[in-house]
């Protein structure tokens, strides 16, 4: 109980507690205390990488192992870790052999493999969201209709081609399209957001404080 | 097949295996969606490796000899203790020294750098002076609005006090603001979105000349021929 | 018509990734639009800030952005690292999401050579390193603690790019371009940059406005318009310019579907 529950508060105490003054003393030991330690968490991040991709690893290499249904794809994922990190250790790493811009095995995987994997993988939520305004971006009350309202301005404000229709149909009013979009990201959106983010911001800082006092557990697994 | 040509044609078919969830789930899109894992954690792993784990760590701890690199060292073994239910207590050490550390940096920096920055650009005088006097122009009205704006999006999201008498309209006004804000965020995420889109159809474009030998049109002509063959043996069966 | 109506409303979704995929596909079919876009005041902030900084000036660039959002952010470096360059500024590049760094590489490497610019004389790349909270704080520090050694191995302390720099209060003016966590916001919490501009994907620019009222940011370069107002600037059409064509079919595309669905929902109401 002691080193399993008291001991790790008692660090996260300590240091928290350390690090919240150093801001405050600008003397160069402080300083250098900061940059030293900083360097170490640096290296340590490492290490919880690696911890990190090899849990991902371990609950595909369960499924391969259990024959699970669709095991085979989990398996495609170990083709794909181990081949990249074949070509990565041949090609050292780099995405150019040489002084020239020629790509090595590893920068033709990232360029042909994953840059249009994962690009595709993202570029689905175009489909899904076309659909999706379809369905549910109706004017139904005060809040939905505002919201479809400031959504169609700053489409039309945002694409040439919104500004030239706006322009033929609308172009008797003072404001352009651009300059109502930039009006409303600019004051009511920004005034929306700075809210949104001053609230996270006191719970960020919230949340620091749990974790100095000892409430905030949640960083030691179960039974913390 | 040149490099340059492979490449063409394993990205068109890659791309077009994701696409085809657009029709259905299917196999094709199964396999991309799992070598896109597996490829990205294999890239990690590699620039870990080379960009990190070699240069900062291996050469200067073991063959320049920092030894102050043994602390770190020492925290990093502790969080492979997660690998050993039986010693993975070890780790809250570390994590607790981790979490320890993001949290004292954390309070200073987000007091000063944030809430104290984001307030004062809130509060700005509502009017202006000049030479003929105080003036309430278009800049003032947009000034009052970011102030009131913020007050009321801050009050809907303080549930301590109960909505009800002077505090209900600000809410509410606070929820209006928050929608014309989703709005624009909404305009904005159909840019981002169609980016990703033109992205991945300017290669297929491209892929579909005569340089690249076709790619993406025969590929994606063999993928409707499969689709198109398990559709009708399907329609088979049901008969 | 409620008939017709409900029909429309009923539709399969895939006629609607159908029209999609039309409008995404129809600027290639016609060739380019020819539309003129205007550049707004947010985006001529980070191109004259540029403009204003003295010849040999350090200028860091955060690439902290991955495959998913290349469309939009790697046009955006170009842009930036071509006016860099054009100004004879040293560059210092970086990136702080792993997946992004051969993008960051491919992005310095390929305008360097256009300009002719020499390695650790012109420009460096230090990479990508674990920790994004800790590298940002520790620049601030010591940049020669936090990357001892470039993305290619060299040490760092002693190359001429880097020369009068020890943290990051020694350069001038830096921009961050951001997909998101860690971002422009770890950069003005936990950085301490002189001057700062920010570009990022669309979805995260709205929340960014907030930095650019407070003077946090003097800059922002949101989304693939954002880039195409830096192109258009630089007078050098890239992809983004490319991309607006697309940008403006599927957003009319989609006006034209909330009006209808909108229009065909309340021809439903009324009438039931």
């Amino acid at each position: 109980m002691f080193l399993r529950q008291y001991v790790p508060m008692a660090i996260a105490f300590v240091i928290g507690v350390a690090f919240a003054v150093q801001y405050y003393v600008p003397h160069p030991a402080s300083e250098g205390l900061l940059t030293t330690v900083n360097d170490w968490l640096i290296v340590v991040s490492g290490f919880s990488m690696v911890l990190g991709l090899a849990s991902l690893m371990g609950s595909h290499w369960a499924k391969v192992r259990r024959a699970v249904p669709g095991w085979g794809y989990s398996l495609v994922v170990f083709l794909g870790i181990l081949g990249t990190l074949a070509v990565g250790i041949v090609s050292k790493g780099k995405m150019f052999a040489g002084e020239g811009l020629t790509l090595t095995a590893l920068g033709w995987v990232y360029d042909n493999m994953l840059v249009p994997l994962q690009g595709t993988v993202f570029s689905l939520l175009a489909f899904f969201m076309a659909s999706a305004t379809f369905r549910t971006f109706r004017a139904r009350n005060l809040e939905a209709g505002l919201l479809l309202t400031a959504a169609f301005l700053v489409m039309l404000g945002h694409v040439p081609l919104g500004e030239y229709i706006w322009d033929k149909l609308l172009g008797f009013l003072p404001s352009k399209a651009d300059q109502v979009m930039g009006w409303i990201m600019n004051v009511p959106n920004m005034a929306a957001k700075r809210g949104i983010l001053l609230g996270v911001g006191l719970g960020a800082i919230a949340t620091s404080l749990k974790i100095i006092f000892g409430i905030e557990r949640a960083y030691m697994g179960e039974g913390g | 097949m040149s490099p340059e040509l492979l490449g063409a044609w394993v990205a068109a078919g890659l791309t077009l295996a994701i696409f085809s969830f657009l029709y259905r789930d299917n196999p094709f899109f199964k396999f991309g969606e799992h070598l896109y894992i597996g490829i990205s954690v294999g890239y990690s792993l590699t620039l870990l490796i080379f960009n990190f784990m070699i240069p900062k760590w291996w050469t200067p701890l073991f063959r320049e000899g920092r030894m102050s690199l043994l602390v770190p060292t020492v925290l990093g073994l502790l969080i492979w203790t997660r690998f050993f239910p039986r010693f993975s207590w070890l780790s809250r050490w570390a994590f607790a020294f981790i979490v320890g550390f993001g949290a004292g940096i954390t309070i200073p920096r987000m007091i000063s750098n944030f809430i104290f920055r984001q307030v004062e650009s809130t509060a700005v005088p509502l009017v202006s002076r000049g030479p003929g006097g105080v003036s309430f122009g278009w800049e003032d009205l947009s000034n009052f609005l970011i102030a009131f704006g913020v007050l009321s999006v801050l009050t809907y999201f303080f549930f301590s006090v109960e909505h009800k008498g002077p505090i209900r309209p600000l809410a509410r006004a606070g929820v209006l603001f928050l929608m014309v804000s989703f709005g624009a965020s909404f305009g904005y995420t159909v840019m981002a979105r169609v980016s990703l889109l033109f992205g991945r159809m300017y290669d297929l474009v491209e892929y579909s000349s005569r340089g690249y030998g076709y790619a993406t049109l025969i590929l994606l002509g063999i993928m409707v021929a499969v689709f198109s063959a398990q559709a009708l043996s399907k329609r088979r069966e049901g008969e | 018509m409620r008939k017709l109506a409900d029909k429309v409303l009923s539709m399969d979704r895939r006629v609607i990734y159908l029209l999609m995929a039309a409008a995404a596909l129809l600027p290639f079919v016609t060739g380019p639009l020819g539309l003129p876009s205007r550049v707004s005041p947010e985006v001529k902030a980070v191109y004259d800030r540029i403009e204003s900084l003295p010849e040999g000036s350090p200028f860091l660039i955060s690439m902290d952005f991955d495959p998913a959002s290349k469309p939009e952010l790697y046009p955006m470096a170009e842009a930036l690292v071509r006016h860099a360059f054009r100004k004879n500024l040293r560059i210092i590049g970086m990136n702080l999401w792993v997946t992004g760094s051969g993008m960051a590489e491919k992005i310095l490497s390929d305008v360097a050579e256009e300009y002719g610019k020499e390695y650790g004389k012109d420009y460096v790349y230090l990479g990508w390193a674990p920790g994004a909270t800790n590298v940002i704080l520790g620049l601030g520090q010591d940049i020669y603690k936090t990357y001892p050694k470039d993305y290619y191995g060299n040490e760092t302390s002693g190359m001429s790019v880097l020369e009068g720099v020890r943290t990051l209060k020694d350069i001038p003016f830096m921009v961050d371009l951001a997909a998101g966590d860690p971002g422009i916001e770890t950069w003005v919490v936990y950085g301490k940059a002189k001057s700062m501009a920010g570009g990022c994907t669309a979805v995260i620019a709205p929340g960014m406005y907030a930095f650019l009222n407070s003077g946090q940011l003097v800059g922002l370069i949101g989304g693939m318009r954002g880039a195409a107002e830096y192109e258009l600037l630089l007078k050098e059409m890239g992809k983004a310019t490319v991309g607006m064509d697309i940008q403006s079919t599927t957003h009319v595309l989609i006006l034209g579907l909330i009006l209808l669905s909108n229009f065909a929902f309340f021809s439903t109401r009324r009438r039931g």
